[in-house]
């Protein structure tokens, strides 16, 4: 099992389009992939659970992935967190 | 069946076309259990359906972000992502193998979601709702065999009357002037934000006629008159004639009032009226500018983000900003700061509040979310440099909303600074007075703004306490009662006296009786929509102030609002005796 926590760094946070590409990005995983923010911990292949995070920016996140890519899943993911999908 | 409906006219214009009928609305999905053997095959057309339904779509998608832009399009592309989710196929194929024929298990399903979507307490989830309404819809649409045509289905060039229950900003999204060619609902008033959005347009559109998507099958041949009021449907070739024969009329009426535009909008005992547009879209400013309007009295900034999956960033603000700054040519462009909320509100949410217009909307939400709030502000500072900017706050009840708002702009002018981004300093701020708290502390607000404008609707619906979205209440609904009028004129009284420019903006100031008693009032400045420029001028080139005084204070005596009506609309019949334009839709009923 692999963790690592990232900050949601762009302005309008985890809304519907990022929440999109995140799942996007995490089906192409054969890991489970977790996404906690405080006590709430979300499936990170589904939008509703990550949407449910309503993480806004500067809000910060755990990533968990569990599973035969669990290194490159994690880095993926954080990766495209930090890159602020594009936004400002 | 009674072949004319009857709504109210919210649009002008006549069209003739075929029916676009649109039941955008969650069907009723009867209890239906399936017998063990069946549940293999259920599962399928379950996954099937969802296929179905997410190649839709990826048309829709497609269609969307060819006519509204990528921004736009980015809506459907979420609610795909939504159809694929595995925890909700899971809850549903767990309800399917308990017997649950696959509609049923959905509509449950997609129940639990959006209540606890709804009910969540970031308002980013609270937005998300619209979009799991319209995969629900989609959805069970395609498993019960509904017909699922999205209004961006329709083809170019047909001209068609779209008839629906009640215009959603996602499908305002999906509107191509193309194939649409008037709008008809069952919901809505005069005011609601369809009817000012097809004004905006230019389509024809009737709303409030209650059933109409019940009463159509879809495909008939109809004429829709938005300045009546009616929609006829499978009309007879004598009555496309009479209707043809009247829009034929209305337009040389126009073009005749369209000469209007260069001359002054001054009474016959010469006071100067100052009249300028309303604009909802920068889109609109080229229209707004040729209309003969002096510059723009209200830029409603929430169309920017109405429909939208987020909020425009600066940039984006500061380049429709300036169009519209620009296309006005030095002329005052008097800004809105965003009324998000009550009945607009971003990327098609809507409000979970018991009394949304009494809830948290336009300068208490913006003052909450200064971020948001903020990055509005930069964009306007900005703007500023390129023409005459003056910034207006909406809904504002007291003097502390205006002081704070002040120092978030103080605050926005310093980020601008320290990324070393030109821009105006010292932008004229002004007030909405729509609350009777505004009217009535008016003295209070002139020490430490520039600028008053009346907005009409609301100030009728918070006097009034009568909903102005409601259809059971449009006769209600009265900018003539006395104590409108009269919180009307104390804020000019105190505005004058402060020295202070008055205006009015609201829908009300385009109707000829009000234009009347406004300037009875003592307003002196109206901003009215860029069509009913020609029409305000007209009548203000037509009557005296002396005899709109006379009428207006004839009518704040008055007992109530028919009294009001009677004094200020015998007097103006004196002055333009029976002209075609007082005779429909003139009065306020």
């Amino acid at each position: 099992m692999v963790e690592r926590s990232v900050h949601v760094s762009n302005r309008n946070g985890l809304h519907a389009r990022p929440a999109a590409e995140i799942v996007k990005a995490a089906a192409r995983f054969r890991s489970d992939i977790t996404i906690v923010r405080d006590d709430l911990e979300v499936n990170g292949k589904s939008i509703m659970g990550v949407m449910m995070l309503a993480a806004e920016y500067g809000s910060e996140l755990l990533l968990r992935a569990d599973g035969s890519d669990e290194e490159d899943a994690v880095s993926a993911i954080a990766k495209l967190i930090e890159s602020k999908f594009g936004e400002s | 069946m009674d072949r004319a409906l009857t709504g109210i006219p919210a649009s002008p214009g006549i069209v003739v076309g075929p029916v676009h009928l649109l039941r955008w609305e969650v069907p009723d999905v009867p209890t239906h259990i399936i017998p063990d053997d069946a549940i293999p095959a259920e599962l399928e057309r379950y996954r099937a359906a969802v296929e179905r339904a997410k190649e839709r779509l990826a048309g829709v998608r497609d269609r969307a972000a060819a006519q509204a832009g990528p921004e736009e399009a980015a809506i459907f592309d979420v609610q795909i992502s939504m159809l694929e989710d595995r925890d909700l196929a899971n809850q549903v194929e767990s309800y399917i193998r308990q017997n649950l024929a696959a509609e049923k298990a959905f509509d449950v399903v997609l129940h639990e979601w959006r209540a606890r979507f709804a009910h969540h307490a970031s308002p980013m989830m609270r937005e998300r709702v619209g979009d799991l309404t319209d995969i629900h819809i989609r959805l069970l649409s395609i498993l019960i065999g509904l017909p699922d045509h999205d209004p961006v289905d329709v083809p170019k060039g047909t001209k068609a009357i779209l008839v629906t229950h009640d215009l959603t900003p996602s499908l305002t999204v999906q509107l191509d002037r193309d194939a649409i060619a008037g709008i008809a609902t069952d919901a809505g008033t005069r005011t609601a934000h369809v009817a000012i959005l097809a004004r905006s347009l230019g389509l024809p559109a009737v709303v409030g006629l209650r059933d109409a998507t019940l009463r159509l099958a879809g495909g008939e041949n109809a004429v829709l008159d938005g300045s009546t009021g009616t929609l006829v449907v499978n009309p007879t070739d004598a009555e496309v004639a009479v209707f043809q024969h009247r829009a034929e009329r209305e337009e040389r009426d126009e073009a005749e009032l369209r000469l209007l535009a260069t001359a002054e909008p001054v009474t016959t005992d010469g006071e100067r009226i100052v009249l300028r547009a309303n604009v909802d879209l920068p889109e609109e400013s080229p229209q707004a500018a040729t209309s003969g309007a002096e510059g723009v009295g209200l830029m409603r900034t929430e169309f920017l983000v109405v429909g939208r999956t987020t909020m425009p960033d600066e940039e984006e603000q500061y380049r429709a900003y300036r169009r519209v700054v620009e296309a006005f040519n030095g002329r005052p462009v008097v800004i809105r700061t965003f009324d998000i909320g009550g009945d607009k509100l971003p990327a098609g949410g809507f409000p979970h509040e018991a009394n949304p217009f009494l809830g948290w909307r336009a300068i208490r939400m913006c003052l909450d979310e200064s971020d948001l709030f903020k990055v509005q502000l930069r964009a306007l500072l900005r703007a500023g440099l390129h023409g005459d900017v003056r910034i207006m706050l909406p809904l504002v009840v007291t003097i502390d909303e205006v002081r704070s708002a002040r120092q978030l702009l103080d605050e926005a002018a310093a980020e601008l600074e320290e990324r070393n981004v030109p821009f105006q300093r010292n932008l004229p701020l002004g007030v909405m007075i729509e609350t009777p708290a505004a009217a009535m502390c008016a003295d209070v607000f002139a020490k430490e703004v520039a600028f008053f404008s009346i907005g009409t609707n609301d100030l009728v619906q918070y006097t009034l306490a009568v909903d102005r979205g409601n259809v059971n209440l449009a006769a209600r609904f009265t900018p003539l009662h006395p104590a409108v009028l009269r919180l009307v004129k104390h804020t000019v009284d105190v505005g004058r006296a402060a020295g202070l420019e008055v205006a009015v903006c609201g829908e009300m100031a385009s109707q000829p009786v009000m234009v009347f008693a406004l300037i009875g009032l003592g307003v002196r400045q109206l901003s009215v929509a860029p069509r009913a420029v020609p029409l305000v001028k007209h009548i203000i080139r037509g009557i005296s102030a002396e005899l709109a005084v006379e009428a207006a204070t004839a009518a704040i005596a008055s007992d109530n609002a028919a009294g009001a009506e009677r004094q200020l609309a015998g007097r103006l019949r004196a002055a333009f005796g029976d002209a075609s334009f007082l005779g429909d839709g003139l009065l306020v009923s």
